[in-house]
């Protein structure tokens, strides 16, 4: 019982803290304060709260899959603000004299929603053994040292990000905002897949014989870029499209913001 | 008039094409029920025809939550005590996908059997 609250909480915090880890990292090398991360935190433990309270007529939303549904909104939600972040970016590092109060709160609203949406499967876990004695405190200390774990490979990304040399830094941040928005987009994609609002044929490839979904690696790459061993066209489709999408919008940030030093020249 | 004929043709075309499209998600989706019952799934094996999509009906008898998993599915999804759950699968290749309810993964463990239509007949 105890092993099994550490897999569950390390798995739904993971992605959440790599989220905020690669955040905070790009919000130091922007110069940006970190005060919005403690507001993130708790809007998202609010959000997390409400739905969890909530799921039970979610899930009997659309013929028993508003589960799917609501996720998926969530999950295309933050995507979308992730292609706003990686617009922002490049704009915000070519003036350190904006205001960085939109990319502060982009960044503050993609945490919340992850929070919300994880947050929420912790809490019906949790609450589930809550009237159970006997294994109450097992879970409890389960979920504790699960979450305490996620935490801390939320630093240990965070500090290695940090420790890049200056000229890596950002971009290294900015490629994995890419991965980790379209991992995010492919889940969605998968949910409404799971909930037939999507016709899918069968997975196009199937790798969990070299690396799999279960394995301690395979959890990472899931949390961190969204990996996937048997993944169906459309889903393929989804993550490469969302990469070109935040690319995009990348380079649009870029040129709508050009450099004081390229005027010079 | 002939050219309104093979307007008429051509679009008639689209609309057959664009029917094929989305006829697979109208055709009748065989359903199957699984129920969750002491944290153990019942029937623990569950066979279904290959290369159709099926609609799995889960449900909760237990009054702890539950959460349907499988990695070979691809599915997840949480089945809140006394309710249940709706999840599409497949269409899938002859063979078998193991799935567990993650909440109870010591006792909650089960099998997709797909087979072969002219296999199921036997």
């Amino acid at each position: 019982m105890l092993l099994n609250s550490v897999v569950i909480i390390l798995r739904e915090v993971l992605e959440a803290a790599l989220l905020m880890s690669v955040f905070l990292a790009s919000a130091r090398f922007l110069q940006t304060r970190n005060r919005w991360a403690i507001s993130a935190l708790v809007a998202g433990a609010i959000g997390a709260a409400t739905y969890g309270f909530f799921l039970e007529p979610v899930s009997d939303l659309f013929d028993g899959v508003g589960q799917e549904v609501c996720n998926a909104i969530l999950q295309y939600g933050a995507f979308t603000l992730l292609a706003a972040v990686a617009f922002q970016i490049p704009r915000r590092s070519n003036n350190l004299e904006s205001s960085p109060t939109i990319i502060v709160a982009l960044m503050a609203l993609t945490v919340m929603l992850a929070i919300t949406r994880e947050g929420a499967e912790i809490l019906v876990y949790v609450s589930g053994f809550w009237n159970a004695s006997d294994f109450f405190s097992a879970v409890a200390l389960g979920s504790i040292i699960g979450a305490c774990i996620g935490f801390s490979v939320g630093v240990l990304i965070y500090y290695l990000l940090l420790a890049q040399p200056i000229m890596w830094a950002l971009p290294t941040s900015v490629l994995l905002i890419h991965l980790i928005a379209a991992g995010m987009a492919s889940q969605a994609t998968r949910l409404l897949i799971q909930a037939d609002w999507i016709s899918a044929a069968g997975p196009i490839w199937d790798t969990s014989s070299i690396l799999s979904e279960q394995s301690l690696t395979g959890q990472l790459l899931y949390a961190l870029v969204g990996y996937e061993a048997s993944p169906s066209g459309i889903e393929v489709f989804a993550y490469v499209g969302s990469v070109l999408v935040v690319a995009t919008a990348f380079v649009a940030g870029k040129f709508s913001s050009q450099p004081a030093r390229d005027e010079m020249e | 008039m002939k050219q309104i004929m093979r307007i008429g043709k051509f679009r008639l075309s689209v609309m057959a094409f664009l029917i094929l499209l989305v006829a697979p998600s109208y055709a009748a989706t065989p359903e199957f029920e699984i129920e969750i019952l002491n944290h153990l799934f019942l029937p623990d094996t569950l066979t279904i025809p290959a290369g159709v999509k099926v609609k799995l009906v889960i449900y909760n008898r237990d009054a702890t939550p539950e959460e349907f998993e499988s990695y070979e599915l691809n599915r997840e999804k949480v089945i809140l005590g006394g309710r249940k759950a709706i999840v599409f699968i497949g269409p899938l290749a002859p063979g078998e996908y193991p799935f567990f309810g993650e909440f109870n993964p010591q006792t909650a463990l089960g099998t997709i059997l797909v087979v072969a239509e002219a296999d199921a007949a036997k």
